[in-house]
């Protein structure tokens, strides 16, 4: 399965085979660093509001696809409180991989992680910064990069195949 | 000289982003006139965001989430690009803490914010990425330059200074002075507590729980 978490509300992004899009419905709420979804209800985060199911969402993906404005290198506020709000993904245990701390699995499945920037004005260093956050959060999924895209318009994302 | 102190955790209390801005302010206050906020919301009430447009400096210190920046503050610090700035000459600095040993793993938020700071046209001053951050409400203040947060506290009298000064200084990244094989034994002793007050199992933690 495809996760797709978007900031776009009128997605028309054609997406090949079986899949599930998270966009902006309704009032998400931010994270508020209770790790309930780690200590309350192990895998859920604790406010429902329509958006507490991502962890286990991206559990059943093979590839999990970002498309969001490029905000000074990293996703939008969409994109990231659905990412701040699906912590439970990952298990709260430590590992070292690489040489570095990171969470344990709670899931058996490799994410293959593909993000799509878009946005007018991305500099160079907002892409290098946001090449590197892509890196890092798959590191932190102990999965692996797909492709990393950057778009001028929200427009120019309507050619292309997922 | 009026520096800006911002919380950025979106908790209420116990933060260690709060208590990381507890030390710096302990380096700072005999010479500086200090406002303390904190940014729990999505949004900025339009007097605070007045404020802190009349200030030298502003301090961020805010939790690592998800290798960047929480997303409550992230759309505040849109909302401040946004904002009307008579006075670009104001320094930005940034503290990020994150729950992992390695403060390096706060490079990319630090670089978030600064990329902010670009697109702002305000002066990037620097930062420091804090590893160990979960440990941080736990551990007893440094004395005399000894502790589990000495290192964390050095860089913050360093930042101190280049803030006083109106200078930039590099990130800098440090750790607590715990080892991270205990730092790590401590944690998970930590969420076995936490599970089981709230009426779960040892084992529950690793529920993979199916899609209602
Ligand atoms: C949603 C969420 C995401 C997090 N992501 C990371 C991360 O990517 N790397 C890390 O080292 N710690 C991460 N943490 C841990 C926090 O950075 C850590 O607990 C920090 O000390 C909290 O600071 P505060 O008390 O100031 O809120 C995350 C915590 C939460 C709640």
């Amino acid at each position: 399965m495809k996760l797709v978490i978007t900031d776009l509300k009128d997605f028309s992004i054609s997406i090949k085979g079986e899949h599930r899009i998270i966009k902006p419905q309704g009032t998400i709420h931010p994270c508020f660093g209770c790790f309930g979804c780690w200590v309350k209800t192990p895998g859920q985060c604790v406010m429902h509001d329509g958006y507490e199911n991502t962890g286990m969402y991206m559990s059943k993906c093979t590839e999990l696809i970002l498309i969001s404005q490029c905000c000074y290198g990293g996703v939008s506020p969409f994109v990231k409180t659905v990412q701040d709000r699906a912590i439970s993904y990952i298990h709260p245990d430590f590992v070292i991989r690489k040489g570095e701390m990171h969470h344990k699995r709670r899931y058996q499945n490799v994410i293959a992680l593909s993000a799509y920037f878009y946005g007018e004005n991305i500099t160079e260093q907002e892409k290098k910064t946001a090449r590197n956050l892509i890196e890092a959060n798959a590191d932190n999924y102990d999965g692996r990069v797909k492709n990393i895209y950057f778009y001028k318009t929200a427009k120019e994302l309507e050619d292309i195949l997922l | 000289m009026k520096i800006a102190l911002i919380n950025g955790s979106p908790k209420t209390k116990n933060s260690a982003s709060g208590i990381l801005l507890e030390d710096l302010k302990s380096h700072l206050s005999q010479k500086a006139e200090i406002t303390e906020i904190k940014l729990q919301k999505t949004f900025i009430p339009e007097e605070i965001a007045a404020e802190l447009k009349t200030m030298e400096a502003l301090v961020f210190s805010f939790p690592l989430y998800v290798d960047g920046i929480p997303a409550h503050l992230l759309s505040c610090l849109i909302q401040l690009e946004n904002a009307h700035w008579q006075n670009r000459e104001i320094y930005i600095y940034g503290i990020v803490n994150c729950g992992f040993h390695e403060g390096v793993q706060a490079k990319y938020a630090l670089e978030i914010l600064q990329n902010w700071c670009k697109k702002t046209e305000l002066i990037w001053g620097g930062g420091i990425g804090a590893g160990g951050g979960g440990g941080l409400a736990n551990m007893p203040s440094t004395k005399n330059g000894h502790g589990p947060k000495a290192p964390i506290d050095k860089a913050l009298q360093a930042m101190a200074d280049k803030i006083l000064q109106n200078k930039r200084q590099k990130n800098h990244y440090v750790s607590v002075a715990f080892p991270r094989f205990l730092y790590r034994i401590a944690a998970q002793i930590g969420w076995r507590q936490m599970i089981k007050a709230n009426g779960g199992k040892t084992k529950d933690l690793g529920k993979r729980p199916e899609e209602p």
